[in-house]
C-alpha cells in the first residue's frame, strides 16, 4: 500500500468538496464545456439516512445526448444517488443542490422528477398485487403524450415494445410484478423506459451485473432508449461487463460516498483489471491532490487520489 | 343495528330489516361481525320485468319456464341417495354418554359442545340433504329474494348438455328487482351463467338475485355475477349449491357498485371428489358497504374448495367477509383453502374479516391466509418514481379492479354496466378501456 | 430439574389428583345472593368501596347473559357452586408452619423444591385463600412487592394504587363472568416493580383447588414499571371430582414505559373444571407482554388474554397451546387491540385435539384508528389426532387504521403418515413417534416456558399421548 503521510491531507482533501468555486472546476473537469447546457447538474450533495450520513459533497454533471457510468465498490452510495436524484423520501438531502433541465428539483415529490423527464430504474421492481400491469402503465403514461398517445394507441405501443424485448404481451393483463421472474422484472423495467423516454435514465444495475440473461435485456433497452431518442444516460454499477459495446463519454468512480475519480471511458478497462482498491486505499490516506503529475499512468483524474498511490503497475 | 344503511329508504319510513348472511359459528357479539342488516323498505314495489332470462341448450335459445318445485323435487330424488350420517363426530354418542342420557355423575365426561357444534351434529344425524340445503344468505334473505321474484325460473340442462345462460335484472328507482334462478344441471351437463346486476338510472331501489344449484354427477357449473349498481341501489346476491359425486362449481363474484351490498354462497359438496372455487373482486369506496358470507361444506370424500377473495377498499368504505370451511365429519381426503387479500387505500376505510375453518375430520387439509395492508412505502415510492402521485395510485387501484373486471366480463351487458360505473369515476374511463374491447 | 416433577414421567394423572380431605375451617353455603357475597367481604375485613364495589357487580352479573358463541355451559349451576371455602390456616410465610396435607399436597408438585432452586418468590393459594406467600429478601431489597393482595389491600400504602386499578381492565359489565369475579373474588397476589428494577428470577404463583364443588376467584393483580422487567409464572392445578369446579379468576397486568413482562401459564385443571379465566395486559409505550399459555386440564375452558396496546411502539406477544382431550371443549386464543401508532403484535397458536375433544382457537385482532403503522402477524396450527375429534378456527379481524399490515395464517391438517412411517422405519414405536412428531409441534410453546415447565409440559402431553393409538 503506498501512501504519502502528509498531515493535514484530509481538510486539504476536503475542500474541494466543500468550496463551491472548486465544486464549479470539479465539473468543468467532468464534463468540459458542458456546464451550461447539463441536462443534470449534482452540485455538492450531502445525503443522510437514519441519521448516518451516507453522501459527502457529490458533484456530477451530465450532458444532453450523454452516457456516463457511476462505479464503486459495494456500499460506496452509488445507488443511493441515484435514490437521491429521484426524491425516494427515505434518504434526505442536507446540502447541496440538484439541477435538472435548469432548475432545482430537491424539493419536488419523485412523481413530479418523473414527469420532468427523470427514470430510475429499480434493481427489484415491488410486486403490486390487484394492479394489472396495463392499468399501471397506463397511469403511468397518462398525460404524459397529449391526446396522441392513449386508448387503444397506447395499448398498441406497448405491445410493440413488449415486441421488441421479447416479452409475452400476455404479462400485460396480469398484475404487477407478481410471479416475474427476474429476467421479465428486468424487461418490465425496460419496457417503462422506452416507453416513457425520458430525458435521463439512471440505471441502477448494481446487482444485474451477473445475471447474463437481465444483462443482455439491459443491453437491448439502453440500445433501443439511444436510438430511439437522443436521451441521457447514468448507469450506475460495479460490474463492467454490461458497458462493453456502449460509448461511455464519461465514467465516475464512488467510493465512501464520494466521487474518487472520474474519466473518460479508458477508465473502465483500467478498473476491469485493477478493481477498486487503489480509489478506496486513496480515499482512505487521501494523499495531498497532485492530479496531473503522472496522469497517464491511470486514466482518471480524482481532487483525492494522487497518482502516487496507485498501483504501480498502472504508472 | 349493524351494518345498516340508509340507501333505499327515506328516513320517515320505518325500513324493514332482514338479518342475512349469519355466519355459521359465530363469535363475540361485540365484534358485530356474526350477522348483518339488510334494510328491504317495505313500500318497494316488486319491478315488473325487471329480470330478462336468456338460456341456450346446445346452442339453441330456449324459453324458460316458471316451476318453482321443480329444484324441491329433484334435490330430494338427487339427495334422497345420501343416508343421514352414521358416524358421528366429536361429543358422538359412540365414544362417550350422549348429553340426552348422561347422569349427573356422568354428564362431566361428555364433551360440553358449543350450540353451533352440537347444532352441526343435529343436522347430520337428523336433516336429510335436501332439509340441510341453505343458501349464503340464509332463510330470511331467500325468502325476501323469492318472495320479490315471484317464483324461480327453471334452467334444467339435460344429461351432458351444454347450456348458456345470463341474467339481467335491471335496477328501477323505488322499486325491488329481483331475478331468481333454479339450475338442475343432470349428470354430465355443463352450465354457464351470467348475471348482471345492474343500474342504468341513478335512483333508490332493490336489486338482487336467488340462485339454487343442483350440479349432478360430473356436471360443471359455473357462475359469474357481475354487480355495477349506482349507489342509491341496494344489491342482495344469494346463491346455494348442491354438488354430487364429481361435479364442479366455480362462482366468480364482482361487487363494484351498490352503496349497499350484501352477497352469500354456501356450497353443500355433497358427492365424493366435488369440487368449488370461488373467486370473489370487490371495491369499496365513498361510503359504500360490502357484506359477503362464503360457506363451503365439505361432505363427500375427496372434495375441495379454494375461496379467493381480493379487494380494495377506498374512501370511507366499509367491508366485512366471512368465509367458512366446514370440514365436517367423514369428508376424508377434502381439502379446503381460503385466502383473502384486501388493500386499503384510505385511512378511513374499515375492513372486517373472518376467516373460518371448522373441521370434524382428521384426514383433511385446512388452510386459510389474510393478507390485510395499505400501499406499501416501496409499492407507492416505486408507484411515484414512474410519476403517479398518492392520489393517483389510490385512484389506480380502484380503477385496476374495474378495468381487471370489464376484461373478464363474460358479457356485453356486464362489460356495459362496468363501464358505465367507470364513466361515473373516471371521465376518460370509457376512452381508455372501451376502445380496447371494442 | 425437581425430583418430584420427574415423577409425571411415568405415573399417571393422580400427581394432580390427590383429594385432601375437606377439613376446611369454613364454607359458605352453595349459590350466589347479596347475602353470601356480604359473607365473604365480612370475612376479609376489606374497604366499604370494595364491598359497594362486589354488590354492584353482582347485580350486573344477574342482568347478564350466558355467552351463547361458545362451549355449553349446561353443567354449570351456579346454585351448586361454593363461592367460599376458607382452608384450614391462615397465610403462613414458611411451609413449616402449613398444615401437614396442604403442605404435602404443594409438596408434591414440586412449589417448595422450585422455590428453593429457582424462583424469586411463591405465593400458594388453596381453595378460596393464600395459604403461603414469600419472596427472597433481595427482591425484597430491590423494592418489589409481592403479596396476597387482600393483605395489600389493608395497606393505606397501597390501598390507593389497587383502587386506581382493581377491575379496571376488566370491568364487572365486560363478560358475565367477569361480573362474577367481581362479587365473590377472593384471595391472588398483588406484585409492583418499581420503576426501572429488573428482577432475574421469575415470581410464581400456584393455584390449587381442592375443595368438592367450589369455585376460585382470585385475582392477580401486576404493575411493572417504567423500564421494569418481571417474568411472572402462573400454575394451577385441582383433583377430580364428578361435579363441576368453577374457576373464574382474574389477571390485570400493568406495563409501564420500556417494562417487560412475561407471564407464563400452566394450566393443568381438572377434567370437571369450568374454567373461565379473564386476563389482561395494558402496555405502555415501547413497553412489552409476552404471553405463554398452555392449556391441558378443565371440561370447559373459555380463555383468551387480551393485550391493550395503549402507548406508541409497544408490543405484543401471545405464544399458546391447547390440548383437548375426552370430553374437553376448550376454547381458547387472544385478543389484542392495537390502540396507538407504530404497535406490534404477534400470536402463535398450536392447537391438539384428540379423543373426542373439542379445541376451538378464536381470537380479535382490533386495530383502532390511532394504530397507524402497525403490524400484527397471526399463525395457528392446529393437529387432529383422531376423526372423533373436532378443531375449529375463529379468527376475527377489524382494521381500521392507516398503514397496518396484517398477515394472518392457519392450517388445520393430522400427522403426516409419511412422518410416522419415516420415524418407524428408523425403530421407533408408533407410539413413540407420535408422541414425538407432538412434541415437536407443540415446540415453539415449549422452547419458551423455563425448563421445568417444558419438561412438565411434554409429559402432561406424554400423558394424553398413551393409548392413543388404537
Amino acid at each position: 500500500m503506498h501512501s504519502i503521510e502528509t498531515p493535514g491531507t484530509a481538510a486539504i482533501a476536503a475542500k474541494p468538496i466543500e468550496t463551491p468555486g472548486a465544486a464549479q472546476a470539479y465539473t468543468s473537469l467532468a464534463s468540459p464545456g458542458a456546464q451550461n447546457t447539463a441536462l443534470l447538474d449534482v452540485r455538492n450533495l450531502a445525503a443522510s439516512a437514519d441519521d448516518m450520513q451516507i453522501l459527502h459533497g457529490v458533484s456530477l454533471s451530465i450532458g444532453k445526448g450523454e452516457t456516463h457510468v457511476l462505479m464503486g465498490p459495494n456500499g460506496a452510495g452509488k445507488s443511493t444517488l441515484g435514490r437521491l436524484i429521484m426524491g425516494d423520501p427515505s434518504y434526505e438531502q442536507t446540502a447541496g443542490s440538484i439541477l435538472f433541465d435548469g432548475s432545482d428539483i430537491s424539493e419536488l415529490s419523485p412523481d413530479k422528477r418523473s414527469r420532468a423527464g427523470l427514470f430510475l430504474s429499480f434493481q427489484a421492481p415491488v410486486e403490486i398485487p390487484g394492479v394489472p400491469l396495463l392499468s399501471f402503465l397506463r397511469a403511468a403514461a397518462s398525460g404524459r403524450f397529449g391526446q396522441g398517445l392513449r386508448g387503444r394507441k397506447l395499448r398498441a405501443r406497448i405491445e410493440e415494445l413488449c415486441d421488441e424485448l421479447d416479452m409475452d404481451p400476455a404479462y400485460l393483463d396480469r398484475e404487477l410484478g407478481v410471479g416475474f421472474s427476474g429476467g421479465e422484472k428486468k424487461k418490465l423495467e425496460m419496457l417503462q423506459l422506452l416507453l416513457l423516454a425520458p430525458k435521463l435514465a439512471i440505471l441502477d444495475e448494481t446487482d444485474s451485473g451477473l445475471d447474463v440473461d437481465a444483462l443482455g435485456v439491459v443491453s437491448r433497452g439502453i440500445d433501443a432508449y439511444r436510438e430511439s431518442c437522443d436521451g441521457s444516460l447514468l448507469i450506475i454499477t460495479h460490474n463492467t461487463r454490461i458497458l462493453e459495446h456502449l460509448k461511455v463519454d464519461r465514467v465516475h468512480v464512488m467510493v465512501d460516498g464520494r466521487i474518487a475519480a472520474e474519466g473518460d471511458a479508458s477508465l473502465i478497462p483500467w478498473i476491469d483489471r485493477n478493481g477498486f482498491e487503489s480509489f478506496e486505499n486513496a480515499s482512505l490516506s487521501d494523499p495531498c491532490c497532485q492530479a496531473g503529475d503522472d496522469i497517464n499512468a491511470c486514466p482518471a483524474r480524482t481532487p483525492s487520489a494522487s497518482a502516487s498511490s496507485l498501483p504501480a503497475e498502472t504508472r | 343495528m349493524q351494518n345498516s344503511f340508509a340507501a333505499g329508504a327515506t328516513a320517515q319510513e320505518a325500513p324493514k330489516a332482514i338479518t342475512v348472511n349469519a355466519m355459521p359459528a359465530a363469535t363475540w357479539g361485540w365484534l358485530k361481525m356474526n350477522d348483518a342488516e339488510a334494510a328491504v323498505p317495505a313500500h318497494l314495489a316488486s319491478a315488473p320485468n325487471a329480470a330478462r332470462l336468456e338460456v341456450e341448450v346446445n346452442g339453441k335459445t330456449v324459453n324458460p319456464t316458471r316451476d318453482a318445485d321443480a329444484f324441491e323435487r329433484a334435490l330430494d330424488s338427487a339427495a334422497g341417495r345420501y343416508a343421514l350420517a352414521q358416524r358421528l363426530g366429536a361429543g358422538d354418542a359412540a365414544q362417550q354418554p350422549s348429553r340426552q342420557s348422561a347422569t349427573p355423575e356422568k354428564e362431566l365426561d361428555a364433551t360440553a359442545l358449543s350450540s353451533y357444534q352440537s347444532g352441526a351434529l343435529d343436522l347430520e344425524r337428523t336433516y336429510t340433504p335436501a332439509r340441510a340445503f341453505k343458501t349464503g344468505m340464509g332463510h330470511e334473505g331467500f325468502g325476501y329474494l323469492s318472495e320479490v321474484s315471484r317464483g324461480p325460473h327453471l334452467i334444467a340442462a339435460p344429461a351432458h348438455a351444454s347450456v348458456c345462460a345470463t341474467l339481467h335484472v335491471c335496477g328501477a328507482p323505488g322499486a325491488a328487482a329481483v331475478g331468481a334462478v333454479d339450475v338442475v344441471a343432470s349428470e354430465g351437463s355443463n352450465v354457464s351463467i351470467t348475471i348482471a346486476l345492474d343500474s342504468p338510472d341513478e335512483g333508490e331501489g332493490i336489486v338482487g338475485s336467488a340462485v339454487r344449484v343442483l350440479a349432478g354427477k360430473g356436471a360443471r357449473v359455473s357462475i359469474a355475477c357481475i354487480q355495477t349498481l349506482a349507489d342509491g341501489y341496494t344489491a342482495l346476491d344469494d346463491t346455494g349449491m348442491f354438488l354430487a359425486e364429481g361435479a364442479q362449481a366455480s362462482v366468480r363474484h364482482d361487487v363494484l357498485g351498490a352503496g349497499a351490498s350484501f352477497t352469500g354462497l354456501s356450497a353443500d359438496l355433497r358427492g365424493d371428489e366435488s369440487r368449488a372455487t370461488v373467486n370473489v373482486n370487490y371495491l369499496g369506496a365513498r361510503s359504500q358497504t360490502r357484506d359477503f358470507n362464503y360457506e363451503i361444506t365439505h361432505r363427500g370424500r375427496n372434495t375441495e374448495s379454494n375461496i379467493s377473495a381480493n379487494g380494495v377498499l377506498a374512501g370511507e368504505s366499509k367491508k366485512c367477509l366471512r368465509g367458512t370451511i366446514d370440514l365436517t365429519h367423514g369428508c376424508k381426503g377434502s381439502q379446503g383453502t381460503e385466502h383473502e387479500t384486501v388493500l386499503l387505500a384510505d385511512e378511513r376505510v374499515r375492513n372486517k374479516s373472518v376467516p373460518v375453518i371448522l373441521c370434524d375430520e382428521d384426514e383433511v387439509a385446512g388452510n386459510h391466509g389474510a393478507t390485510i395492508g395499505h400501499i406499501r412505502a416501496d409499492q407507492l415510492l416505486y408507484l411515484t418514481c414512474r410519476g403517479i402521485s398518492e392520489d393517483a395510485a389510490e385512484e389506480l387501484f380502484i380503477r385496476a379492479k374495474l378495468e381487471d373486471a370489464a376484461i373478464a366480463a363474460p358479457s356485453r351487458a356486464a362489460r356495459a354496466g362496468i363501464v358505465r360505473l367507470g364513466k361515473r369515476m373516471f371521465d376518460d374511463f370509457e376512452e381508455s378501456l372501451g376502445e380496447e374491447i371494442a | 430439574m425437581p425430583k418430584k416433577r420427574s415423577q409425571v414421567n411415568d405415573i399417571d394423572r393422580s400427581l394432580y389428583d390427590i383429594r385432601n380431605s375437606e377439613q376446611e375451617a369454613e364454607r359458605l353455603s352453595a349459590g350466589l345472593t347479596p347475602q353470601i357475597v356480604r359473607e365473604i367481604s365480612k370475612r376479609k375485613d376489606e374497604p366499604q368501596w370494595m364491598l359497594d364495589f362486589r354488590l354492584k357487580s353482582l347485580e350486573i352479573y344477574q342482568s347478564m347473559p350466558t355467552p351463547s358463541w361458545g362451549p355449553a355451559l349446561d353443567g354449570l349451576d351456579m346454585d351448586n357452586i361454593v363461592t367460599y371455602v376458607k382452608p384450614n390456616t391462615s397465610q403462613q410465610s414458611d411451609w413449616e408452619s402449613v398444615p401437614d396435607d396442604i403442605k404435602s399436597t404443594f409438596e408434591r408438585l414440586g412449589i417448595p423444591e422450585a422455590e428453593r432452586s429457582y424462583l424469586a418468590g411463591v405465593g400458594a393459594q388453596y381453595d378460596s385463600e393464600l395459604v403461603y406467600h414469600n419472596m427472597q429478601d433481595t427482591a425484597a431489597k430491590m423494592g418489589i412487592v409481592y403479596s396476597g393482595i387482600e393483605e395489600a389491600l389493608r395497606e393505606p400504602r397501597w390501598e390507593e394504587l389497587i383502587r386506581s386499578k382493581f377491575m379496571t381492565l376488566i370491568p364487572p359489565a365486560d363478560h358475565k363472568f367477569a361480573a362474577l369475579h367481581g362479587a365473590v373474588w377472593s384471595g391472588g397476589s398483588f406484585v409492583y416493580v418499581p420503576a426501572g428494577v429488573k428482577l432475574d428470577f421469575p415470581l410464581q404463583s400456584y393455584f390449587r383447588l381442592n375443595a368438592r364443588g367450589a369455585g376460585q376467584f382470585e385475582h392477580t393483580l401486576i404493575i411493572v414499571e417504567d423500564d421494569a422487567d418481571l417474568h411472572f409464572i402462573e400454575g394451577c392445578s385441582a383433583p377430580k371430582y364428578n361435579v363441576a369446579n368453577l374457576h373464574a379468576g382474574a389477571v390485570e397486568l400493568f406495563v409501564g414505559k420500556r417494562a417487560h413482562l412475561r407471564y407464563s401459564t400452566i394450566e393443568n385443571w381438572s377434567k370437571n373444571m369450568y374454567n373461565l379465566n379473564t386476563k389482561r395486559a395494558r402496555v405502555d409505550a415501547e413497553g412489552e407482554i409476552e404471553w405463554i399459555s398452555g392449556s391441558f386440564g378443565s371440561h370447559v375452558g373459555y380463555l383468551y388474554p387480551m393485550s391493550v396496546l395503549a402507548g406508541r411502539r409497544s408490543r405484543s406477544s401471545f405464544t399458546g397451546i391447547t390440548f383437548a382431550g375426552a370430553g374437553q371443549n376448550l376454547d381458547t386464543g387472544c385478543k389484542v387491540v392495537l390502540a396507538a401508532p407504530e404497535t406490534s403484535a404477534t400470536v402463535e397458536t398450536k392447537g391438539i385435539s384428540k379423543g373426542g375433544g373439542v379445541q376451538t382457537f378464536r381470537s380479535s385482532v382490533v386495530a383502532t384508528p390511532a394504530a397507524r403503522d402497525s403490524t400484527v402477524s397471526v399463525s395457528c396450527q392446529s393437529l387432529m389426532l383422531d376423526d372423533i375429534s373436532r378443531s375449529d378456527t375463529i379468527p376475527a379481524m377489524d382494521i381500521r387504521a392507516k398503514n397496518v399490515d396484517i398477515g394472518h395464517e392457519a392450517t388445520i391438517g393430522r400427522i403426516g403418515d409419511d412422518k410416522v412411517f419415516y420415524l418407524m422405519s428408523r425403530g421407533v414405536s408408533e407410539e413413540e413417534a407420535r408422541t414425538m412428531i407432538v412434541n415437536g409441534f407443540a415446540e415453539p410453546v415449549s422452547k419458551e416456558l423455563p425448563l421445568e415447565y417444558a419438561v412438565e409440559m411434554n409429559n402432561l402431553i406424554k400423558l394424553e399421548m398413551e393409548g392413543a393409538i388404537g
